[in-house]
């Protein structure tokens, strides 16, 4: 505890000591400085933690990344620790902002952005983009735009994903629809179900009941999902879904469902992939989930089983034109609460990650988005296409549509429990029949009052 | 078990010899046999299913059988998903626990059955009491206290706090209470202090509770779930329990792994349960049946 | 053995050396001595958490540990035990107590009944009623879980398959939990009810065959009395497991669907892990504290005068 305060009192000497040289970059905020000369400096190899939650395929590929980068110079070495899901790195991050066992990096979801800001416990890589100089425009806009808060960008985007249409084309063939014309609308979804429904299926779709779809079909609908500028321009005070895209949304899932065309499942525990497993169970030919799962899918696909399936994937059916999907997955979150050499360490390592050779790496090897447009080009990427060219479709989405308020994303602080109550209401209105416009009102009202429970508990 | 059956409590021993007899006999066997099998179908399906291929487990019709046995799955359980290391674990934490509990148990029932000190019978009801504190109430700050300590993530921290229990204490003092006075007597007589007394004569006399005991503890700890869950964060650290709930999470698609380590996570206490059924009983049962 | 017909004599130290402290004092030091290892763990783990749990709950929490927390005094208290969710907790737990106490002890003692006869391999049937004692409570919620899964669960094949699917079903999942932790529990509950039968003497039901009666009288009127304490002993016990059951819930449905299986443990467990808030967890632990005192000695009261003692 006396070695971490020595330390802490040291980087602020230095910091006050920074901002009286002239010449050095601006820092984001008084004592909020990426120093990178203090990896020179010090000790090496640097040790850092990096906490991330990558499974199976995923894990593979980020431990062949990070083993390249630990190997290939001597002044950082990263350990990984698997915390296994998103929810637990961030309990685990939460628990240890009292604890100090704080990660030096993290990788941490996208709806942490409000609580990584509030926490007080993160610097911003602006600091060190603007400290190192770093390139960012061959980034995907909209990419970056998720991470900027009022000019600040706090993460450096690590694995991106946005929900994709997963489809069998056989059962679309039994069903005489055609295989290489997938849905592209609510309304198609609905019309292909029948067929497939028809043809002796007992269902067409398999309906995940998460919030995080409806989120992105606000999106692509162009309208941002809570206030004061989608949670950008200040801290967002109430939800706005409760509008004509949210009622056309609403009203499909429940005449969905009452319909008989459709199953569902919920997005936690072990019904999570139950969506999945009615498409090779032949219980259902469609279902809208994460391009994250491709790489998996591939491989269990690719051993033999479920056969019967032959896998199509397309853009996630909405609107065209008024927006786009938005930006989902996680980045690199530094963490304020260890040494300056750490925090250049961690640098180093996300810089790593971040070249446009192991982005495309690291997207051949999970189905991740490549962000950078010239990852795209890469063989390693390039190969993985002739593998499985459904993989581009993730890219295209993303970089396809305007970048707006609304595809920037919603900055929410208890942005899980938005999507809890969210969630809560649509299983309701599934499971009892509610009408679709007072579900959506309904879900309204809990989440204006999570949002307003975190908001006062912050002290906002 | 004392052997086959005990007197006739539904009764309707049989008077008349014969076929009516035979077929009463065939009926009871046949309601036996059927409700023997609803209650270890699980068992027997989560063995099947763990030998299916992950496409199979959807069959319809299902497999009862599996034809193609993927012994696989258990090696991924034990080595891919760490069950081995959790087993492991959830060995060593349950018999710290265990011989912490007796420890304790045998030390302060010797106290209440052979001591006097002021305010015994306060202390005992104190003992008793910390049987009615629910474990929900004292989580956040026995958290804090851990983590304070530098417990968290640690076998100290999963044990400790279990090291003692009111209801170890009330058993191990209610068997002393049944040493006979003479033998008190008698050892005092031949010089033996209270040390000795309790380690030579009294304990060892005590034994059949000491088992019952250990049982109890060893079989509660084993059990433990939402402590584990909040203490350990490690991965070296996880108890079978918690880690069979990280298997399933990140095995979603291949359930016949899932299914083997539930297997693997049973099978320590089956063997326990077929070679110790006797002492099993008896540690279940302490307290609950008079005499 | 001596015989005791003169009251014993106490044992007279074996030398004349004079002793600093009286035998009385030494007699209570090592008492305190002994029952010291025991009173360290409790104040540690026990005392001190129970009184310091009602401090915590008079403070409001912020969602980062690292920032300051708010003194509120009793309004946490009040707001919490006023709201929806408290009774809807409270309502979930009582409920899933109900379901699952009775049905246990009952088919507990049934089964203890039908392997208490004497047939040739009995032995064989009451290990097999004993095995679920061998699985813990996340092998037999895996299990179940499994089973009742729409796409690859046995249930659901065998018709019952409602949509949305039993466990995520609002008429269904507190049930589906109920049935998963009476089969965990059947093992122990065969167990205790079959020690039970074991201690009736065989003369009194034998008089009573004597006697005339049949075998459901002889049931309700020998077996039944005798076994009372056994079956009081197993509702209370039973009750305040029931009470404590978390792990069941935490693997097969996460208090949901809609809070339906939101028994008081897991909202503790959800105050304190998601919403990072130490103090709602320490109101509501003391809330299921107050409960289950209450319904312990209500049942001590009520249930325990028809217990009938053979003493």
């Amino acid at each position: 505890m006396r070695t971490r305060l020595l330390v802490v009192g040291l980087a602020a000497a230095l910091a006050v000591a920074a901002l009286a040289v002239p010449g050095g970059a601006a820092p984001t905020r008084a004592g909020e400085k990426c120093q990178l000369k203090a990896l020179d400096k010090a000790d090496k190899p640097v040790e850092i933690t990096f906490w991330h939650s990558m499974t199976r395929a995923n894990e593979e590929t980020l431990i062949r990344l990070t083993d390249a980068f630990n190997a290939s110079q001597s002044d950082v070495k990263v350990t990984l620790v698997n915390q296994t899901s998103y929810e637990d790195t961030v309990e685990k991050f939460r628990n240890a902002l009292a604890t100090g066992d704080l990660p030096d990096v993290a990788q941490l979801p996208e709806t942490f952005l409000q609580q990584a800001i509030d926490s007080q416990a993160i610097l911003p890589v602006q600091a060190c983009v603007d400290a190192d100089d770093y390139d960012l425009s061959d980034y995907l806009p909209r990419v970056i735009d998720y991470y900027t808060v009022k000019d600040t960008l706090w993460a450096l985007p690590f694995n991106v994903s946005n929900p994709v249409l997963y489809y069998d084309k056989n059962a679309f063939i039994a069903a005489g629809l055609d295989p290489e014309q997938p849905p592209e609308t609510l309304d198609d979804v609905r019309a292909a179900s029948e067929a497939i429904k028809a043809s002796g299926y007992p269902a067409g779709f398999a309906l995940k009941i998460d919030s995080a779809f409806f989120e992105h079909f606000l999106a692509k609908s162009g309208k941002p999902y809570v206030n004061n500028g989608n949670g950008r321009k200040q801290r967002a005070t109430e939800v706005q879904f409760d509008n004509k895209a949210g009622r056309e949304y609403f009203t499909w899932m429940s005449e969905m469902v009452a319909d008989g065309l459709a199953v569902t499942n919920a997005r936690t525990g072990a019904a999570a992939i139950d969506n999945y497993l009615a498409i090779g169970n032949s219980q259902a030919a469609m279902t809208v989930d994460s391009i994250a799962g491709l790489g998996t899918i591939a491989q269990v696909l690719g051993s033999g089983q479920f056969s019967h399936v032959d896998l199509g994937v397309a853009p996630m059916p909405g609107p065209v034109g008024k927006g786009g999907v938005l930006v989902g997955g996680a980045a690199f979150y530094i963490t304020k609460e260890t040494s300056p050499e750490k925090q250049a360490a961690a640098w180093e390592y996300a810089k790593f990650m971040s070249t446009p050779e192991n982005v495309a790496e690291w997207a051949a090897g999970t189905g991740y988005i490549p962000i950078r447009e010239s990852s795209v080009e890469m063989p390693v990427f390039q190969q993985r296409l002739a593998e499985i060219p459904e993989f581009i479709i993730g890219y295209d989405q993303l970089k396809e549509g305007k970048s707006n308020l609304a595809t920037a994303g919603p900055v929410i602080g208890d942005y899980l429990g938005v999507r809890s109550a969210v969630d809560e209401e649509v299983t309701r209105m599934l499971s009892e029949g509610t009408k679709p416009k007072a579900a959506l009102q309904a879900a309204r009202k809990s989440s204006d009052a999570v949002i307003q429970d975190y908001n006062g508990r912050v002290g906002g | 078990m004392p052997g086959d059956g005990g007197p006739d409590v539904m009764g309707d021993r049989p008077r008349r010899e014969g076929a009516a007899r035979r077929w009463k006999l065939v009926g009871r066997y046949v309601l036996i046999t059927v409700l023997a099998f609803i209650v270890i179908f699980p068992i027997y399906i989560t063995i099947v299913n763990s030998l299916l291929q992950p496409d199979q487990l959807g069959a319809r019709p299902p497999r009862f059988f599996p034809t193609d046995p993927q012994w696989h799955t258990y090696g991924d359980a034990w080595d891919g998903a760490h069950l081995g290391l959790y087993l492991r674990n959830s060995f060593i934490v349950p018999g710290i626990i265990t011989v912490g509990q007796v420890v304790t148990a045998v030390l302060a029932g010797y106290a209440f059955a052979f001591l006097e000190f002021p305010l015994k019978r306060t202390l005992f009801v104190a003992f008793l009491a910390t049987l009615m504190v629910p474990f929900e109430i004292t989580i956040v700050t026995n958290l804090q206290t851990m983590d304070s300590l530098g417990w968290l993530d640690t076998y100290q921290g999963l044990a400790v706090p279990f090291l003692a229990t009111g209801f170890g204490a009330f058993l191990l003092r209610q068997a002393f209470l049944q040493v006979p006075r003479d033998l008190q007597d008698a050892a005092a007589m031949d010089g033996y202090g209270h040390l000795r007394f309790m380690m030579r004569v009294a304990v060892p006399l005590v034994r059949p509770a000491v088992a019952a005991l250990s049982v109890f503890a060893f079989l509660s700890a084993w059990n433990q779930y939402l402590w584990p869950l909040l203490v350990t964060e490690d991965d070296r650290l996880r108890t079978v329990q918690i880690g069979l709930k990280q298997l399933r999470q990140t095995s979603l698609d291949q359930v016949n792994v899932t299914f083997a380590g539930a297997i693997i996570a049973a099978v320590p206490l089956l063997i326990l349960l077929i070679f110790f059924q006797k002492q099993l009983v008896r540690g279940l049962t302490a307290g609950a049946v008079k005499g | 053995m001596t015989a005791t017909t003169t009251p014993p004599i106490p044992p007279t130290p074996t030398t004349a050396r004079p002793r600093r402290f009286s035998r009385r004092v030494r007699e209570a030091g090592l008492g305190y001595a002994l029952v010291l290892p025991s009173l360290l763990v409790f104040g540690t783990f026990i005392f001190y958490p129970f009184g310091k749990n009602f401090y915590l709950g008079f403070y409001r929490n912020p969602p980062f540990p690292n920032l300051p927390r708010k003194y509120v005094g009793f309004e946490q208290y009040s707001d919490i035990l006023t709201s929806h969710d408290f009774y809807n907790s409270v309502k979930v737990t009582v409920l899933f107590a109900l379901y699952v106490v009775p049905v246990g002890i009952g088919l507990g003692l049934a089964l203890a009944v039908l392997a208490h006869q004497r047939l040739r391999g009995i032995a064989i049937y009451r290990t097999i009623f004993s095995s679920s004692v061998a699985t813990s409570v996340a092998v037999a919620s895996v299990i179940f879980g499994t089973l009742m899964n729409p796409r690859v669960g046995l249930l659901p094949w065998l018709g019952l398959d409602p949509q949305p699917p039993i466990l995520q079903n609002t008429s269904w999942a507190l049930v589906a939990v109920s049935v998963t932790t009476v089969w965990q529990n059947l093992g122990l509950s065969f167990i205790l009810m079959s020690s039970g039968l074991q201690s009736i003497p065989d003369d009194l039901l034998e008089a009573a065959e004597v006697d005339g009666a049949g075998p459901w009288a002889r049931f309700r009127s020998v077996t039944l009395p005798l076994l009372s304490p056994t079956i009081f002993f197993a509702v209370v016990v039973g009750t305040i497991f029931a009470f404590q059951s978390f792990g069941q819930i935490d693997l097969l449905t996460e208090g949901g669907p809609l809070k339906k299986t939101n028994v008081l443990t897991y909202f503790i467990f959800t105050e304190l892990r998601e919403r990072n808030d130490p103090g709602a967890a320490a109101v509501l632990a003391i809330a299921l504290f107050g409960i289950t005192l209450l319904l312990t000695v209500v049942q001590m009261r009520v249930l325990e005068r028809r217990v009938f003692y053979a003493r």
